[in-house]
């Protein structure tokens, strides 16, 4: 009796670490095929606000959706859009983003950002701040973005 | 037959410059008490008096719009100052006179690196601030916040995206998206009411 058990028990076993290796690799997998380009954070005095801009890009036959994301720079952090009615700006806060198949979605100014709301020290153009992206695919991804007042490429041409 | 064609063409020439700097609002006679970023009492627009200014509107809650809006007077005041036009004075005015006190416009000047020289933020009382927006349309509704723990509440406005230059004489001339401005035309345009 004590042997089918210890056997139950070993099969039991080999199948979790099996599982949980197949689990891993799948989201090593994902992971390894969304690839964050360009972070950039806008500087911020402390106690106030500011957004978190980058490039996902999801290099899978499968789509993946950011839902949240995570900073040790701010006391809160959301994703939020911009919306425009009339000469009127204004802004809101989204569940999520989808990032289909094969496709690149651009987080930037006047569009959907990152929000750190009530940052915890001052963010200074030339230092550089991290961030956590949840992916329901990829899992976690860590970006390391430089403070600066514009996007690289940018050179504000309009 | 020619004298006409020249006559008309004048007309047309004079009605097109006019047109493209109508006078928007007229602040010459009016005088706003308000705080600059180092807290002095300032009033506007007489601290502008005999120079055109690029105004601009901002909140510093906001992560966004003002920012740009911010970076874009930056770009502006640059420009000029490598075409070496001088005589402009560049104003940010807070719409958010509860949050942005003197010493907060000051960081967000400051963590920017901005050049200060001829350039003012200026916030003061509800009351003063709200009639100044009404007089040179510019609105800021409160729209989506964030609530904290402790009870503290952040407001995002709702607001207009603008840019303005105001004339020598405090007359707003003409109105600009101060978050996608195009720098090139503000600046002809300013060398165009220099003239």
């Amino acid at each position: 009796m004590k042997y089918k058990i210890f056997v139950a028990a070993a099969i039991f076993f080999l199948l979790l670490t099996n599982l949980s290796i197949v689990y891993s690799q799948e989201i090593e997998n994902s992971k390894s095929k969304i690839q964050i380009h360009d972070p950039w954070i806008r500087p911020a005095a402390q106690g106030s606000n500011t957004a978190l801009f980058f490039v996902v890009e999801n290099k899978s036959d499968k789509p993946d959706t950011i839902y949240s994301a995570k900073s040790s720079l701010s006391e809160v952090v959301e994703i939020h859009e911009m919306f425009k009615k009339g000469d009127m700006m204004g802004m809101r806060q989204v569940e999520f983003v989808v990032v289909l198949p094969n496709s690149k979605v651009e987080f930037k100014p006047r569009d959907i950002h990152v929000m750190l709301i009530k940052t915890k020290k001052d963010l200074k153009i030339g230092d550089e701040g991290e961030a956590v992206l949840l992916f329901k695919n990829a899992g976690a991804i860590k970006v390391k973005a430089e403070i600066r007042d514009m996007p690289k490429m940018n050179g504000m041409k309009h | 037959m020619k004298k006409l064609i020249f006559t008309l063409s004048l007309i047309f020439v004079v009605y097109s410059c006019g047109g493209k700097f109508d006078t928007i609002e007229d602040l010459s006679d009016e005088k706003y008490n308000l705080v600059d970023q180092n807290n002095s009492r300032i009033n506007f627009p007489g601290i502008v008096k005999g120079k055109m200014a690029v105004v601009g509107y901002i909140f510093t809650n906001c992560p966004d719009i003002c920012p740009l809006t911010t970076n874009n007077m930056r770009l502006i005041q640059e420009r000029l100052k490598e075409e070496k036009i001088n005589n402009i004075e560049f104003v940010s005015i807070s719409f958010d006179p509860l949050v942005d006190k003197p010493g907060v416009l000051r960081k967000f000047a400051e963590i920017r690196n901005l050049d200060l020289s001829n350039w003012t933020f200026l916030t003061g009382e509800k009351n003063v601030i709200d009639s100044l927006l009404k007089k040179v349309q510019v609105f800021a509704v409160p729209g989506d916040s964030t609530v904290f723990q402790s009870g503290e509440k952040i407001i995002y406005y709702v607001h207009t995206d603008r840019i303005q230059i105001m004339d020598t004489d405090g007359k707003i001339r003409k109105n600009y998206p101060g978050s996608s401005i195009n720098i090139d035309e503000i600046v002809e345009d300013i060398k165009s009411l220099a003239d």
